[in-house]
């Protein structure tokens, strides 16, 4: 076998043997919509973990992160910031949600905005903006994939249909195993991801430097700006620094999928133990920036996206076809096991708060089941859909992605902590932080250097306040 | 849970839960340098990284006030 199909071949070795095992695991279960769904709310401490863990290792931090700190350097740091801010918050919001989830058998996150608004509009309506938000996400996942696997071939073949054949295996696996797969194919996931970011960030310094500490003097040396924040109005300044890591830990808990994970508990003790814990996983990301810095200095002058191939493509140039084949099976997993738990989230959200909900369609226990098991083949097909035909935009839709979850938050919070949030509130909320972040995001507008979805938000706080002080009645408080 | 905020306790809690948050975000413009280093890692980043790390023990402290374990 000749090195070029060597690494191709263990990527995909590790892909199906997790596949494979994570439906040995599940194994022959009854799935009713709240098993499938949200599995039967039932996780304890450890499948919480990889669940939530999930959602802080996608191609992103994978190939994301590592490029951001190659590009720029210090602004990557925000990334360790915003999870452990973001534990803080979970700490108290997510065992509050899940209360309410618990109390009234809600499966998806639009459930709990039309039952603490007690308005059917408001559901939907969020359950939709939802959807959209979940497609081009996952396109991402899929460009990720691809960048993963050009560089597995070390660039000799067109990985396109490898794609798509990975991700409609997918998509059926989803259809079989519901969240629980998701949940056991995230224990493989880990253990790799942890293997390969422990390698980029350890093993690579310590081949080329010496050790992190001698690469960092290097790049001290040679890039003396490189380890600080820009001045606080700059481009990815100490402005940009603040306001990001406060929107990204105010979103962190709001994607379509975590709503489910956080359902998913076994008890609210669960999600406040994973909340204490899981920062000190987060700290792991400062390994994929050192691996980032080091591949700044190794492989200088790539320019663009192509920053985000950094590290990789180190790994590529100077290890050998079975090590490129590990790393790349680990970014691969990063790639599909959250694309596994955003099918299943898009799929519910159409189930349960359009069929179901808008239009009485398919709400016995069998029919929604099988209805979202038909609607995840579905969006997997229409991601793949976007993703061919429209790579580029898909960046652009995925603003909608980043600043649009976030905007759920205030709707979130006041559920809790104010009385007189009304459903009209809520949605008026959402609707103006939309309205500013998506054109602020588009042109790439950052008044004062700060992140422009983090202007939306409090846009979409003062609107909520504001119309919510112009209606008469108050809700109950849970 | 939030309600929690309503009495001298909660708020007690409330704050011990803002300083790490604090310190990984408005504190950070003020320790934007490189030196002094910390197992080679620049003080930003090492700042970074100890407040994530002490980030469960304040978790933990709030826990312990609530009972929870």
């Amino acid at each position: 076998m000749s090195g070029t199909t060597t690494a191709l071949a263990i990527v995909g070795l590790v892909v199906f043997g997790t596949i494979g095992f994570a439906l040995f695991g599940v194994g022959r279960i009854k799935m009713d919509p709240a098993q499938y769904i949200v599995g039967g709310r039932s996780f304890g401490t450890i499948f919480l973990w990889v669940l939530l863990a999930g959602e802080i290792y996608t191609t992103f931090t994978f190939l994301g992160i590592a490029g951001l700190s190659y590009s720029q350097g210090a602004p990557a740091f925000y990334a360790i910031a915003y999870g452990a801010s973001a534990y803080v918050i979970g700490y108290f919001l997510a065992p509050a949600i899940w209360r309410v989830a618990k109390d009234h058998d809600l499966l998806t996150g639009p459930d709990f905005f039309e039952t603490r608004y007690g308005s059917r509009v408001l559901g939907v309506g969020v359950a939709l903006l939802m959807f959209v938000m979940v497609i081009p996400y996952v396109a991402l996942q899929l460009s990720g994939l691809q960048i993963l696997l050009h560089i597995a071939g070390y660039g000799a073949y067109d990985t396109t249909a490898a794609v798509c054949i990975a991700f409609i295996v997918l998509a059926f696996f989803v259809f079989t195993a519901g969240l629980r797969g998701t949940a056991w194919a995230s224990v493989v996931k880990d253990i790799f991801v942890l293997g390969a970011v422990t390698f980029a960030g350890i093993a690579i310094p310590v081949h080329f430097f010496g050790s992190p500490s001698a690469m960092l003097d290097r790049l001290l040396a040679t890039h003396p700006q490189m380890l600080l924040l820009p001045a606080s109005t700059a481009f990815h300044g100490t402005s940009w620094y603040v306001s990001t890591v406060l929107l990204s830990a105010i979103g962190f808990y709001m994607g379509p999928h975590s709503w489910s994970a956080v359902y998913s508990a076994r008890s609210g003790d669960t999600l406040r133990r994973n909340a204490m814990l899981l920062p000190l996983y987060q700290t792991f990301l400062a390994l994929m920036i050192i691996a980032g810095l080091a591949a700044a200095l190794i492989h200088p002058g790539l320019k663009g996206t192509a920053v985000d191939q950094s590290f990789l493509l180190v790994v590529a140039q100077y290890y050998p076809p079975w090590v490129l084949g590990l790393i790349a099976g680990a970014g691969a997993l990063a790639a599909l096991v959250p694309a596994s738990a955003l099918l299943l989230a898009g799929a519910s959200v159409i189930t349960k708060n359009v069929a179901g909900d808008a239009f009485g369609f398919a709400t016995s226990d069998t029919s929604r089941t099988l209805l979202t098991r038909v609607l995840v083949i579905v969006v997997a097909l229409l991601a793949l859909g976007v993703w061919l035909a429209a790579q580029k935009t898909v960046v652009e839709l995925l603003l909608l992605y980043y600043n649009g979850v976030t905007q759920f938050a205030p709707g979130a919070a006041a559920a809790f902590l104010y009385r007189r949030a009304t459903a009209a509130a809520v949605g008026a909320g959402i609707a103006v932080g939309l309205a500013v972040a998506i054109p602020l995001a588009a042109f790439n507008v950052s008044p004062w250097g700060i992140n422009a979805g983090f202007l939306a938000l409090i846009a979409n706080v003062l609107v909520l306040l504001a119309v919510s002080l112009r209606s008469p009645t108050s809700r109950t408080m849970p | 849970m939030l309600d929690g905020v309503r009495n001298t306790a909660g708020v007690l809690r409330v704050l011990l839960a803002a300083i790490p948050i604090v310190a990984l975000t408005l504190a950070v413009p003020f320790v934007n340098r490189v030196e002094p280093r910390f197992f080679g890692l620049p003080f930003l980043l090492s700042w970074i990284l100890v407040w994530s790390l002490l980030t469960p023990g304040f978790l933990w402290m709030i826990g312990r006030m609530e009972r929870r374990w």
